[in-house]
């Protein structure tokens, strides 16, 4: 009887190791974009043999007219602009290359650790307007909000996959702090107050992400060796992949174009 | 003498030796039997309790190694150390000072202890002789003074104490009786002032203890490593032994064995929910103790702690709630009653709620029993109570009837009385004297006062019907009307293509005939009103029509486009082909006011009413909600079509849109065959007959027919029917051998169950006529068959699986008497009416239209709000009136009168003012708001607080205006939030101080921010910039605004807004 149950119990501890390392693996095979931050143990990237991705992203077409903002309503924010405040939905530069674009790298990271960054990434209302007007950061890396107009603003994300905030923030008050934790792009974040103001962060598990300037450009480094694939993110024409193979201390460039009259949704 | 025969020996002669030797072997064979049953055999429960208690005890061991480890790091984090060494150096700060006093403390107990017994023998003299003094009476003035001599004279004994003083030295000291009272006095109040002492300088040391323990506890939650140890010591040592619950209340029977009440002894195998094995704290699955969940162990804790803490085991034991045999433990087919000698299995998982209806039958929400909610919803909503009654669920017919029958009782009762008034005033005229007189007289008003109040009562139950009629819905659409709304050619394609034409209809497929399709249709056909011709109606804007329908709420219950394309609720119609069918004038009427009849119904005269018979009286054709009684007799008519779909209050123009818009949904191909014979009179009569055969008219209005019953079975008790009872039909050995109709193999076996029958019964309601030779389709069932899914038939069955006769004594029915029964009450409102497709109104629930593609991400704002705490909210009287008229205006209806800025839109549901009381106490039940409700009295606003409240409205740190409306149109077209007038009358300032101090505490996600406020001290201080006026003030500014809003009059918000910046909320979207 009791020689029965042992082994029983034996039997079942074996299959419960059995079965947990099973599920170590599986939890490890997760893609990334349902996995809460990843601080969890890994190596750091070698930097000897890490390669970099660079790139440009343009737009092909003729760039829809932004529209002239409304301030008329926060008289504050209104005189603080000398030529009229534009939407910035689409932003191009000289060559048609396009600003705001979030570019980042998709693939298997799972074997190395990527601390958050320590010092924050700032968004500042401005002339009721955010300033920069898309952002990215890592999962629980620091967010800081400030305020340098004399009206109070609110700072509401509406995001999908991450936990909603609407703080307000009078003029002068200390910065806000704040962090998302699950990887989404991008976070919409508006201010209920002054409806015109919009902005967009990315929140991405890897470091390798940025987001492009005036001149369409984006440098992704210190990428270990591997195939990967290079995602840009637009707010109005949405995502266009493209695959990217990097040998030991390679460097690549990926260009990619979004076609200005068919918006992706 | 003779000589007697020798005679055997019985021992040598008689041998027993074999038969003895066979009994000893079947006395082995038993004993070595029993001892097999005892330990291998009958006993499963002993293998499962050790297997358990092997598994769960290395469970613990784990759980105590990690518990160790988790606590060993917490003891040695900084934290805790700094809390730890505030602790001890609050302690030792104390310690001089607390030893000083506890020194002082001791001198005085010495010294209490030594003049104790003294003083109690001098307080017992003086006390008697006091006493006595008091006995002697006031005229004795000699006996008086005598004593009261005697008793100065023992006041003045001295008393020598030996008198321990604080250096440790031992004095004598002498008292008189004075003296040793009051030195007893001062001790004591000498040691309360220490002991006080000593708790202020303890306290320190006090509070940083509290403050460890506190930390211990939210850092280290639920069992410690020593409790785990103490546990798993005691599961170590754990014999396998029968674990029984015994539940017999005295003077009742529970359960189904009669007299000697409940014995389950389930734990015996089910070990893990017993509390003493497995704390309440703590849950076990299967995968904690590594066992795989295909494994039969029943080693789970009960999944549902929290419902356990109002079912305790030891009062509701297992087998009330879950069925099976609790006291059978030789197998697991026994224990859980699966044979069939036992009348009440174990209910399978997908029906386990079917153990919460016997008690909860009446409840139109049960919590923690999901799957019995939705099929009680769906009973409702798919119209299986057209056809069968449902007592505690669903009374409204017999409200009727009984408030009728009141009525009569009162009035007959009123006119005896009346007849005696008379009588005793006469009486009393010509009584013998003023006495008895005046006794008749008082009868006689006491009669009076009586018949008025029945007056009184009478006069509610004619509100009452009136109520009830406005309440009575049908669940499909009303008939009469049919010739003005439908095309006549797809009536019969419909009811022969039912659930083809309309995949998510309610409507039942009935299995007919062709010649039987004609005969129903043409009688459906000319039973409808002729007339009069409905006002063409001029084409609208398709485009707009659909904007609409988008947008004002209709997709909370309606749904458009088909497959996967459909989009809405399934509560409604789905309207994806509506232009195959409908009339558009029709069309228009209905989405303009649905509730539009052609002609009134009068109950009373079975008949509906046309202008001719109001021309009769010389009154105006006029009938609705206000004028709904019958010039004929003047009882009360349906005025209303029975429809719960409510007034959106759109304009003709907006009506006509939507409706242009909804006839162009149909297939293009789409064709019906020509259908003369729906207007041959001589159709009428068989199809009348099969109209009434099939139970048409529980569920539709229909000419003629109003007053027909349910034509189906009650289910109330169905759960109770002996199988004998239920006819399997050909079916009845296959179900036994576990062959299914469609010949497959039923997975569990056996089906001739309840379950078994009715499963087969709803999935295909003519399956147990298979085989049999019916030829008159008269004679077939009838049951329609039901558009359920498979969920939707699980919770069905589990529904009437446990619709059965109490085996609980009436105190476990959950009939509640407080608030919660309003909570039932009103929980048939709003599922009748289908609040939920637009409100969130339980926390954890979900609207249909949060779920809709145009309500997401940033255009969440623009949804209905959610009313989780409504009853906190608003005013109730508020409430009732909004309710009534969400315009909240006789005259300017085409809005809503909260948040005009919204596109979704309140409709108007015509309550009936009992449903207005009932969803009222709903609300404030749900809120736990008390009930009848006493404003709170608002502190008014000093001179001084409204110029500041009013600075800080306008100031540009409070950005209050730009959102909120205000009623000047400019403004008004970009706010998102409501106007502050409204605040007066709606709001309750309690609620409003928590939601302006942290709004996304009560509706997360909304667009009103959090942080507008900050708490210093005590208080709530704005966090922005403050005017200049605000210098010196030392109140709550939060509290500050609140009354100020809850006092805003229109003048006051014309003098805010004259300072204030225009709303720039939505200028852009």
């Amino acid at each position: 009887m009791k020689g029965k149950s042992l082994i029983f119990a034996g039997a079942s501890v074996a299959l419960a190791i059995v079965m947990i390392s099973c599920g170590n693996k599986q939890s490890t095979e997760t893609p990334a974009a349902n996995a809460p931050a990843a601080n969890s143990a890994g190596k750091p990237v070698d930097p000897s043999t890490a390669g970099t991705v660079t790139g440009t992203i343009k737009l092909d077409g003729a760039a829809p007219k932004m529209k002239v903002i409304n301030m008329a309503a926060e008289p504050s924010c209104n005189k603080q602009h000398t030529e009229p405040a534009m939407t910035e939905d689409v932003v191009t530069g000289p060559g048609g290359t396009l600003q705001n674009v979030i570019v980042y790298l998709k693939g298997d990271f799972s074997q190395y650790s990527f601390p958050p960054a320590a010092a924050p990434t700032t968004i500042d209302q401005k002339g009721c307007q955010y300033h920069p007007h898309v952002l990215a950061l890592m999962t629980g890396a620091p967010l800081q909000v400030t305020n340098s107009d004399p009206t109070t603003h609110n700072i509401h994300p509406v995001p999908k996959n991450n936990r909603e905030w609407n703080e307000s923030q009078p003029p002068g008050a200390t910065p806000i702090n704040q962090s998302f934790a699950r990887e989404e792009i991008a976070v919409p974040v508006k201010c209920n107050v002054h409806p015109w103001m919009k902005a967009y962060i990315g929140v991405l598990a890897t470091p390798y992400f940025e987001v492009t300037g005036k001149d369409g450009s984006f440098t992704i480094k210190n990428v270990p060796p591997g195939t990967y694939t290079v995602s840009a993110w637009h707010e109005l024409y949405g995502s266009s992949e493209q695959p990217v193979t990097i040998g030991p201390s390679e460097s690549k460039s990926v260009n990619m174009t979004f076609k200005a009259n068919a918006p992706a949704d | 003498m003779p000589e007697i025969p020798p005679q055997d020996d019985p021992v040598v002669s008689r041998p027993m030796s074999v038969l003895i030797l066979v009994s000893v072997f079947l006395l082995l064979l038993t004993v070595a039997w029993s001892l097999y049953g005892e330990f291998f055999g009958l006993r499963p429960w002993r293998d499962y309790q050790a297997h358990f208690r092997d598994l769960y005890s290395s469970y613990l061991r784990k759980q105590i190694s990690q518990r160790r480890t988790q606590e060993q790091a917490f003891y040695a984090s900084a934290d805790y150390k700094k809390l730890k060494a505030a602790v001890d150096a609050a302690g030792a700060a104390a310690l001089p000072e607390d030893r000083k006093i506890q020194a002082q403390i001791d001198v005085l107990d010495r010294q209490r202890a030594a003049m104790t017994g003294t003083f109690q023998i001098a307080r017992g003299q003086v006390g008697a002789l006091t006493y006595q003094l008091e006995q002697i009476p006031e005229s004795d003035k000699s006996g008086r003074a005598s004593k009261l001599k005697e008793l100065n004279e023992a006041k003045a004994v001295t008393y020598t104490v030996d008198w321990p003083n604080s250096d440790g030295s031992v004095a004598p000291r002498t008292f008189n009786y004075d003296l040793l009272n009051s030195t007893f006095t001062s001790l004591m109040a000498q040691k309360a002032a220490l002991v006080a002492q000593r708790g202020v300088v303890d306290k320190p040391a006090k509070d940083a203890q509290a403050a460890v323990d506190t930390y211990v506890k939210e850092n280290l939650p639920g069992l410690g490593s020593a409790d785990l140890a103490g546990l798993q010591n005691s599961v170590q040592s754990m014999d396998p032994k029968l674990r029984q619950i015994n539940v017999n209340p005295p003077g009742t029977q529970i359960n189904y064995v009669g007299g000697v009440g409940l014995v389950d002894r389930c734990q015996s195998c089910h070990v893990a929910t017993d509390p003493l094995v497995v704390p309440v704290v703590m849950t076990l699955t299967k995968a904690d103790l590594g066992v795989p969940k295909s494994h039969d162990a029943p080693f789970t804790s009960h999944p549902d702690q929290d419902m356990l803490k109002f079912h305790p085991i030891e009062k509701f034991g297992c087998s009330p709630c879950h069925g099976g045999n609790g006291r059978a433990l030789d197998t697991v087919e026994k224990a859980h009653g699966r044979y069939e000698h036992w009348l009440w299995p174990l209910y399978y998982p997908e029906n386990a709620d079917a153990g919460c209806q016997q008690c909860h039958a009446s409840d139109i929400i049960t919590e923690h029993a999901p799957a019995l909610n939705d099929a009680k919803q769906a009973y409702r909503e798919k119209g299986c109570i057209g056809c069968h009654k449902f007592q505690g669920f669903d009374n409204q017919d017999e409200l009727l009837v009984g408030a009728r029958q009141q009525i009569l009782q009162l009035e007959s009762d009123r006119k005896a009385d009346q007849l005696d008034i008379p009588r005793l005033n006469k009486q009393g005229d010509t009584a013998p004297n003023n006495e008895t007189a005046n006794a008749f007289y008082q009868q006689a008003n006491n009669l009076t006062v009586t018949v008025s109040s029945m007056d009184a009562q009478v006069e509610q139950l004619d509100q009452r019907t009136h109520s009830l009629l406005q309440e009575t819905k049908k669940v499909g659409p009303d008939l009469k009307e049919v010739r003005m709304k439908i095309h006549k050619e797809w009536i019969p394609y419909w009811l022969q293509h039912t659930h083809e034409f309309r995949p998510t209809t309610k409507m039942p497929q009935f299995r007919l005939q062709p010649d039987e399709v004609q005969a129903i249709a043409a009688f459906i056909w000319q039973s409808g009103l002729p007339g009069p011709p409905l006002e063409k109606q001029p084409a609208g804007d398709a485009a707009h029509g659909k904007a609409l329908l988008e947008s004002r709420g209709c997709l909370g219950c309606h749904s458009v486009g088909e497959g996967p394309n459909m989009m809405g609720g399934n509560f409604s119609a789905n309207l994806s082909r509506v232009g195959e069918k409908d009339n558009y004038d029709y069309l228009v009427r209905w989405v303009h006011n649905p509730r539009e009849r052609t002609r009134p119904y009068s109950p009373f005269e079975k008949r509906d009413l046309g202008p001719e018979d109001y021309a009769k009286h010389n009154v105006p054709f006029v009938f609705d909600l206000d004028h709904s009684r019958s010039p004929d007799d003047g009882h009360e008519l349906i005025v209303q079509q029975p429809t719960v779909m409510p007034n959106l209050r759109l304009s003709i123009q907006d009506a006509r849109d939507v409706a242009s818009y909804l006839i162009t949904l149909k297939h293009s191909d789409a064709q019906y065959a020509p259908a003369d014979f729906m207007d041959d009179p001589k159709l009428v009569a068989q199809g009348k007959k099969l109209v009434q055969f099939y139970g048409c008219a529980g569920c539709h209005e229909i000419a003629t027919l109003e007053d027909e019953g349910r034509i189906g079975t009650e289910l109330t008790n169905e759960g109770s029917k002996p199988i004998e009872r239920l006819d399997f039909a050909l079916y009845t050995e296959d179900a036994k051998r576990g062959v299914l109709p469609d010949g497959k193999k039923s997975p569990r076996g056996s089906w001739y169950d309840l379950k078994g029958f009715f499963e087969n019964k709803l999935a295909n309601p003519a399956v147990y006529d298979n085989g049999k030779y019916k030829p008159d389709p008269l004679d077939r069932l009838r049951m329609p068959k039901p558009n359920i899914n498979s969920k939707e038939l699980d919770g069905l069955v589990t529904m009437l699986l446990g619709s059965t006769d109490p085996s609980l004594p009436p105190d476990y029915m959950y009939k509640p008497s407080d608030q919660r029964a309003s909570v039932q009450k009103g929980w048939w409102i709003v599922t009748k009416y289908n609040c939920m497709g637009c409100h969130q109104i339980d926390v954890g629930q979900s609207s249909v239209l949060m779920g809709l593609p145009m309500y997401q991400g940033q255009e969440k704002q623009n949804l209905p709000p959610r009313l989780t705490q409504e009853g906190a909210r608003v005013d109730p009287d508020w409430l009732k009136r909004f309710l009534a008229n969400p315009a909240l205006s006789a005259t300017d209806t085409n809005r809503d009168g909260v948040r005009s800025y919204l596109e979704v839109r309140m409709p108007t549901f015509y309550f009936s003012d009992d449903e207005l009381r009932s969803l009222v106490l709903f609300f404030e039940a749900m809120s736990h708001q008390a009930e009848p409700f006493i404003p709170q009295k608002l502190e008014p606003l000093t001179t001084a607080e409204t110029v500041m409240a009013r600075n800080l409205f306008t100031s540009t740190a409070a950005p209050c205006l730009k959102c909120h409306a205000t009623g000047e149109a400019a403004h008004d077209k970009n706010a998102i939030a409501p106007n502050f007038l409204l605040a007066k009358e709606r709001l309750r300032p309690a609620w409003t101080e928590r939601w302006i101090t942290n709004p996304q505490l009560i509706d997360p996600g909304t667009a009103m921010p959090s942080g507008l406020f900050r708490r210093e001290d005590d208080h709530w201080v704005f966090s922005g910039p403050l005017p200049v006026s605000f210098q010196g003030y030392m109140g709550d500014h939060a509290n500050l605004l609140v009354r100020y809003m809850l006092q805003m009059t229109p003048e006051e918000q014309r003098n805010l807004l004259s300072h204030a910046p225009p709303a720039t909320a939505a200028a852009q979207k």
